[in-house]
């Protein structure tokens, strides 16, 4: 696996000034205690009322005191691990670096062969996660898309086709409910050996989201308890579609889909003091004609950012959303516009983790060659993030006394060294002049690089012992869920 | 106010999303001796049919639609129970709709029941996460011609195969038609299944509706 690089931003993003921070704290806290949370889930309600939360069972709704919620996020850490299953995959949420990874959960793939459109399946899950193993900007894996040719265990043989083809850390997005969540832990434990060194480094995470507005999913929050008891980070997505599931305006609806967010991880804190958690709120707007997202609006980048730093103010970890393109087909100059904001924005507030790169039509078509664009997009933003180098070596005064006026810079090491640690953009500025030309096509140019990948890119395979136990751990899961 | 402005404002109403004049102002009509069919075709329905172009056109937005729904269903709730009992207000069909079982998508079913019922289709909304079972038995109860089912997750499409097959079991597959809808759905997966048709929007379903129980378009 080529090591990872993640974005360590220099430049910082901020739309939100402290004061308003505060007003949407409390504006949270407020919803929070006064107009509650819809939890359709007994096991939760329980714990909710034994720790001192309002609880109407009749309507399902919990109103949370603002101690509670405050003493519950206090416990939740800033910081912690997340890992592959080999060195070098350790993902440190601590603050100063964004990890990025795939977009996930899509149902149209494009087929590697024929390139016609049609359901998606595990071999997909499959062949985009060893491509993921390779690009250096994918630092951890969302299974992309759907293993469709499965019932309802496809979350878990997802996980399965993800685990054996990439060794960096996987997030679910798709195991819901307290008996799936519970084959999941047990398919995490066999990658990291045991239940003790899955704790220490968990090489699975799971992503839940809420039900805008103001609920929770039954089956989402018990598998997120058990996640949560097992010591899976597990982080909690509000997406609110401004003006039919929050607010129209961006304060409310960040006010409306905090209290959703934060109401899980008081639920997970509340089950397993000091499990990892993560926040995360992906808004944007509605069409204001087919209720649908509108995938790339203003209001929406802002709101990116501002979850950000709401997340941050909590004093969590963050999942940011970026790239996510509306559009139907890849190198377009829509992808680019539709990418381009968030893809910047969401890494220079500080994301700590960041969805995702790879598919189009807003998250349901895999174009396999797509992740190649979205990649050159990535690393751009890496290194604007970086922004100008004033150091010594940066500034350079040396070299420019010895080059003096009317010289060049070529002959200089300085130069020669820079260059090698630099990153072209090869896709939009292919520069192979002494070899053979490039295809004119940048479609076909990304195409080249990804069937060059799948063709020579090996991922260091699980041991056959563990290959089979994840093996035994989906038939038994068939025999149970599919029944 | 004379009766003709009356029935204008009553469509008014509609068109302006105002259920509150509109509740005032089918009471007034029944004060004054007003035909309450009169007012709900040319009012009511004259108005919702002005909203459905207007939204149709691009001018209006879907909160203009959905509170204009609203609107006209507050006034027939005046205007109803006070029908003659030879009378009846023209229904299109009679529609069992929810999203199946596992599922908790809400929106677009909930657009369809406003679309359906702007335009003159009776809707029973049984809500959301229901089994095929309680789709077939509500269909039963309410007499209806048409089961809609929404699916907006791969995992739960094969619940709108069960309601076919289970409306087959209970004999009743002649009497309801199926039509299904939702991000993932194709015509393909319809025809799979055995239902009897697919629409991708609110607009499309409602003209599907229609076909189904054979209303011209
Ligand atoms: C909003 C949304 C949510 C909201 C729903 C809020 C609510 N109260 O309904 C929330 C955040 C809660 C949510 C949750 C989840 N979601 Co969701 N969600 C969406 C999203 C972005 C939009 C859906 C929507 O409302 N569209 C607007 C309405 C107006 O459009 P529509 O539903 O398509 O309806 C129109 C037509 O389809 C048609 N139609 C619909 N029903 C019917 C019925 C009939 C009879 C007819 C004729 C027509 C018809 O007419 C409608 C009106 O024009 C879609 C993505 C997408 N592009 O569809 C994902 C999506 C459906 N969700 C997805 C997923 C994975 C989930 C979760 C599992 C995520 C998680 N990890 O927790 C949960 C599942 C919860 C559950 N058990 O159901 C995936 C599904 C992928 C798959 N493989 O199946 C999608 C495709 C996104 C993605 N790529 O990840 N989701």
């Amino acid at each position: 696996m080529p090591g990872l690089e993640p974005i360590r931003p220099q430049l910082k993003l901020e739309v939100l000034n402290p004061d308003e921070l505060a007003s949407i704290k409390a504006a949270t806290l407020h919803v929070l205690e006064q107009v509650g949370i819809h939890v359709p889930s007994e096991r939760a309600l329980r714990v909710f009322a034994e720790r001192g939360a309002q609880v109407d069972r009749e309507s399902q709704i919990v109103r949370l005191p603002p101690g509670l919620v405050m003493d519950a996020m206090n416990l939740a850490p800033r910081s912690y691990q997340l890992c592959g299953r080999a060195a070098g995959t350790e993902l440190a949420l601590d603050g100063t670096a964004s990890y990025f990874c795939t977009d996930g959960c899509g149902v149209y793939a494009l087929d590697f062969e024929t390139g016609q459109q049609r359901a998606s399946c595990k071999d997909d899950v499959a062949k985009m996660a060893r491509v993921s193993d390779y690009l250096s900007s994918i630092a951890f894996y969302w299974p992309m898309v759907s293993a469709q040719d499965h019932a309802w265990t496809a979350p878990l043989h997802e996980l399965d086709a993800s685990f054996n083809n990439t060794v960096k850390h996987v997030q679910t997005e798709t195991v819901m409910g307290e008996k799936a969540a519970r084959y999941a832990v047990r398919m995490a434990e066999v990658i990291a050996g045991d239940a003790a060194d899955m704790r220490a480094r968990p090489p699975l995470s799971s992503l839940i989201c809420t039900i805008a507005p103001l609920g929770q999913d039954r089956q989402g929050i018990e598998a997120g308890m058990v996640f949560a008891e097992a010591g899976i980070p597990v982080g909690f997505m509000s997406m609110p579609n401004m003006g039919l599931t929050a607010p129209v305006a961006t304060g409310g609806a960040l006010a409306a889909a905090s209290a959703e967010v934060v109401s899980a991880m008081v639920l997970m804190q509340l089950v397993a003091p000091g499990a990892p958690t993560f926040y995360s709120i992906v808004a944007s707007v509605m069409d204001p004609h087919s209720a649908n997202y509108i995938n790339a609006i203003a209001e929406k980048y802002l709101c990116h950012v501002a979850g950000v730093q709401i997340a941050h103010d909590w004093g969590v970890p963050v999942l940011g959303g970026a790239f996510g393109a509306q559009n139907l087909e890849a190198a377009t100059w829509q992808h680019g516009r539709d990418s381009v904001y968030n893809s910047l924005m969401v890494p220079l507030a500080g994301a700590d983790i960041v969805v995702g790169l790879g598919l189009l039509r807003a998250s349901t078509l895999l174009v396999p060659e797509q992740i190649i664009f979205d990649d050159e997009i990535y690393h751009t933003c890496r290194i604007l993030a970086r922004g100008i180098d004033t150091s010594d070596d940066g500034l350079a005064l040396d070299v420019i006394a010895e080059v003096g006026p009317r010289g060049h810079y070529l002959a200089q090491r300085n130069t020669r060294q820079h260059l090698r640690s630099w990153w072209f953009p090869e896709l939009s500025h292919p520069q192979r002049p002494m070899h053979e030309s490039a295809p004119p096509d940048i479609r076909r140019r990304a195409r080249a690089k990804l069937d060059k990948i799948l063709r020579e890119h090996q991922t260091q395979p699980l041991d056959d012992a563990a290959t089979a136990e994840l093996q035994a751990i989906l038939e038994a899961a068939e025999r149970e869920l599919d029944a | 106010m004379s009766k003709e402005e009356i029935i204008t404002r009553l469509a008014q109403s509609v068109i302006d999303g105002e259920p509150e004049d509109a509740v005032e102002l089918a009471k007034q009509a029944l004060d004054e001796g007003l035909d309450p069919l009169v007012c709900i075709n040319q009012g009511l329905t004259a108005g919702i049919n002005r909203v459905g172009e207007l939204f149709a056109s691009g001018e209006y937005f879907l909160p203009d639609l959905i509170i204009g729904g609203e609107a006209m269903k507050a006034a027939l709730a005046v205007l109803e129970p006070a029908l003659a009992g030879d009378q009846e207000r023209q229904i299109l069909g009679r529609v069992v709709l929810g999203t199946v079982r596992g599922d908790l998508h809400e929106i677009g079913k909930t657009l369809v029941g406003t679309m359906l019922t702007a335009n003159g289709f009776l809707v029973t909304d049984i809500g959301i996460d229901k089994p095929a079972a309680d789709f077939v038995s509500a269909a039963r109860e309410a007499n209806a011609t048409l089961i809609g089912a929404s699916a907006l997750l791969t995992t739960t499409m094969p619940e709108q195969q069960k309601i076919v097959e289970e409306l087959k079991e209970a004999g009743l597959r002649d009497q309801v038609r199926v039509m299904i809808g939702g991000a993932p759905i194709t015509q393909g997966w319809a025809d799979k299944i055995g239902a009897d048709g697919y629409a991708e929007d609110a607009i499309s379903a409602v003209a599907l509706a229609k076909q189904l129980v054979g209303v011209p378009v």
